[in-house]
C-alpha cells in the first residue's frame, strides 16, 4: 500500500530534480521543458474545454519526458525509483509554472467552486452527523477536526501530488479513527458504508477552498501513472462527497424536502445577519453566501414601512406590506418548524466546532 | 456491521503475497479492480477482510482502511490475479454516487444476506443498475452471505442460484464469519476475468 508523501519528500525530489536541470548534461532536457512552456502560453486558457486540452498536453509531455530520462546519460544506471523521483521533480516544476493557466481559471471553474462553497457553508449550520448516518462511536471531535485541517491544507501547495497528499493525510486520518474505534471495541473493522459518510461530513466542515478545481486539477494534471489504485480510490471518495453535496436535498439527509428547505433558509437568513453585521471583515467563504438572490439591495431598502406613520401610507404601499407580511409569517412558520426539530436534537451543530 | 472479529488465525486457500504494480499488461499476472454493491449491514467490509487478511496488518503505519484494500491471488496455472477491491457505501441515500465506483471495474461483487428479503430486492437493484451502466464485459458474482445464520434463513438459495443464472452471474453463498466460501468465491472470479491476448 502506498502511504501518503509528506511534503518534505516532494520537496527533495523537487530541489534535487533542479540540481540535475542546472548540469551542463542536462541541457537537452532543459531544452525541451523550456519549449513546452513557451508552446502553452498560446492560446485561450478561460474555457473548460481548453482546461481539458492542456491536461492531455502536459500528461503527453509526462510520458514524452518519461522516455527521455530513462535514456537520459544523467539517469544511466538509475534505479525506477530514481527515475520516479526525477518525474515528481518535473511534474512540481511544470505545474507550478503553469499554474496560473491551468487552476481554477475558467468562469465556469470560479462559479462551480463559488457555488459549492456557498451550499457548504448553508449546510454547516445544520448537518449533524446523524443526518448522514455516523454510528454514534466513530463521532470523535478530535479525529475530525484533525482530518478538516489536512484537508484545509489543500490550497498552500500548487503542485497536484501534493495537493493529493492533502486528500490522503485527510482520508488517512479517518481510517486510523475506524482503526482504533474497531481495536478499542472489539468492532469489526468499518469499510465505506462508515468511510464516506465521515468524509463528506468532514467535508461540510473544512469547506475546503475551491474544491472543485482542486479536484479538476488533480484530475488532469497529476501524472496517469500515479492516479491509479488506493490513491484514486480516495481521490473518487473526494469527488463523491463533491457530488452529494451539489445534489443533497431533503431526501439524502433523511428529513422533508419542506424541512431542508426551511434548514437552508433559516441557514441563509443567518448569514445574513452575520453579513450585516460584519460587513468588511469577511473572507471569501460565507461572505457571498445569501447576498445572491439581493444583490444590489441597499442595506437600507431591507427593512421597509419601519419607520413610516400608518397615516401616510398608499394603497400601493399596503398592498406592498401585506405581500412582505405573508413571506415574513411563512419564513417565520418555516423557521420556527426547523427550530423545534433543532431542540430535539443534543448533538453538537456543525459550525460551533469550526470557530 | 454483523461479522465476528474474533478472525481466526490462519486462513487456508491458495492466497499468495504476490506484489507486482506493473503487471497490468502482463498476461500472467493480471490487476483488477473490483467493486463490492451491496445494502448496508450485509457484511460486504467483513467478506473483504476475510479474503485479504493474511496480508493485512493492523499496525500498519500506511493507510489502512477495510474500503479499499488489495489482494494477490496465486492460482494453479501459476497466473497471479492483483484484486484492487473498491467498497462503496451502501445506504439508500449514496445509492447514486456508486457509478463513480463502477467505472472502469472489470469485476462486481453484489452481497444481500441470506436472512434479509429486503438486502436481496436490493441486490437485484444493483445488478439491473451495473447491466445498465456498468462494463459490459465486466464479471459478475452474486454473493449470499452470512450463510451461518441458516436458521434464519429468508432468501432461498434456488431462487438466487435461478436469478443469478438469468442474469449470467455466478452465484456463492458466503459466511465472513466461519470463512466458508470466501476463497471460492474471489478463486471463482478470478478464473473467469479474461486473459489478455499476448500480442
Amino acid at each position: 500500500m502506498e502511504s501518503p508523501t509528506s511534503p518534505a519528500a516532494s520537496r527533495l525530489d523537487f530541489y534535487d530534480f533542479i540540481g540535475r536541470m542546472r548540469r551542463p548534461a542536462a541541457a537537452d532536457l532543459f531544452h525541451s521543458i523550456r519549449s513546452f512552456l513557451t508552446s502553452f502560453s498560446h492560446g485561450d486558457p478561460n474555457s473548460a474545454a481548453a482546461a481539458d486540452e492542456d491536461g492531455g498536453k502536459v500528461q503527453a509531455f509526462f510520458a514524452e519526458m518519461e522516455t527521455a530520462i530513462r535514456e537520459h546519460p544523467l539517469w544511466a544506471n538509475a534505479t525506477n525509483q530514481e527515475i520516479d523521483h526525477a518525474l515528481e521533480g518535473l511534474e512540481k516544476f511544470v505545474m507550478t509554472k503553469l499554474f496560473d493557466r491551468t487552476f481554477g481559471s475558467s468562469v465556469e471553474d470560479v462559479k462551480a467552486d463559488m457555488e459549492i462553497s456557498e451550499k457548504i457553508g448553508l449546510l454547516q449550520h445544520f448537518v449533524r452527523p446523524h443526518h448522514l448516518d455516523i454510528p454514534t462511536v466513530l463521532r470523535n471531535e478530535g479525529a475530525w477536526l484533525l482530518a478538516v485541517k489536512e484537508l484545509q491544507k489543500i490550497n498552500s501547495f500548487r503542485s497536484p501530488r501534493d495537493k493529493l497528499t492533502c486528500i490522503m493525510s485527510c482520508c488517512q486520518v479517518i481510517n486510523n479513527l475506524l482503526l482504533n474505534v474497531s481495536m478499542s471495541n472489539d468492532r469489526t473493522l468499518s469499510g465505506a458504508d462508515d468511510f464516506l459518510p465521515i468524509l463528506i461530513y468532514i467535508t461540510i466542515k473544512a469547506n475546503p477552498p475551491q474544491l472543485h478545481s482542486n479536484l479538476k486539477f488533480i484530475q488532469l494534471f497529476r501524472r496517469e501513472t500515479k492516479l491509479i489504485s488506493e490513491v484514486e480510490y480516495y481521490l473518487t471518495n473526494l469527488i463523491s462527497a463533491k457530488m452529494f453535496i451539489i445534489n443533497v436535498n431533503g431526501r439524502s439527509l433523511s428529513m422533508e424536502e419542506s424541512v431542508f428547505q426551511a434548514h437552508m433558509e433559516s441557514a441563509r437568513l443567518t448569514d445574513h445577519i452575520s453579513v450585516a453585521s460584519t460587513s468588511s471583515s469577511q473572507g471569501l467563504g460565507t461572505s457571498i453566501t445569501g447576498l445572491s438572490e439581493e444583490s444590489g439591495d441597499p442595506e437600507g431598502l431591507r427593512f421597509p414601512f419601519m419607520d413610516s406613520e400608518t397615516e401616510s401610507l398608499t394603497p400601493a404601499e399596503v398592498k406592498q406590506m401585506h405581500e412582505l407580511y405573508r413571506q415574513v409569517v411563512t419564513k417565520y412558520t418555516m423557521l420556527s418548524k426547523a427550530l423545534r426539530k433543532l431542540s430535539v436534537d443534543e448533538d453538537q451543530p456543525l459550525n460551533s466546532v469550526n470557530d | 456491521m454483523g461479522c465476528s472479529s474474533s478472525l481466526p488465525a490462519n486462513n487456508a486457500g491458495g492466497v499468495g503475497n504476490i506484489n507486482n504494480e506493473n503487471s497490468a499488461t502482463d498476461p500472467k499476472n493480471l490487476r483488477v479492480k473490483l467493486v463490492l454493491l451491496g445494502d448496508s449491514g450485509v457484511g460486504k467490509s467483513c467478506i473483504v477482510l476475510r479474503f485479504v487478511r493474511g496480508q493485512f496488518d493492523p499496525t500498519s503505519k500506511v493507510t489502512v482502511g477495510a474500503s479499499f484494500l488489495s489482494q494477490t491471488l496465486a492460482l494453479e496455472d501459476s497466473t497471479t490475479v492483483k484484486f484492487e477491491i473498491w467498497d462503496t457505501a451502501g445506504q439508500e441515500r449514496y445509492a447514486a454516487l456508486a457509478p463513480l465506483y463502477y467505472r472502469g471495474a472489470g469485476a462486481a461483487i453484489v452481497v444481500y444476506d441470506i436472512t434479509s428479503p429486503e438486502s436481496f430486492n436490493k441486490a437485484q437493484y444493483w445488478v439491473k443498475e451495473l447491466q445498465k451502466h456498468g462494463s459490459p464485459d465486466m464479471i459478475m458474482a452474486l454473493v449470499g452471505n452470512k450463510a451461518d445464520l441458516n436458521d434464519n434463513r429468508s432468501v432461498s438459495s434456488q431462487d438466487a442460484q435461478e436469478y443469478a443464472e438469468r442474469n449470467s452471474m455466478f452465484f456463492i453463498e458466503t459466511s465472513a464469519k466461519t470463512a466458508d466460501n470466501i476463497n471460492q468465491l474471489f478463486e471463482e472470479i478470478a478464473k473467469r476475468l479474461p486473459r489478455p491476448t499476448p500480442s
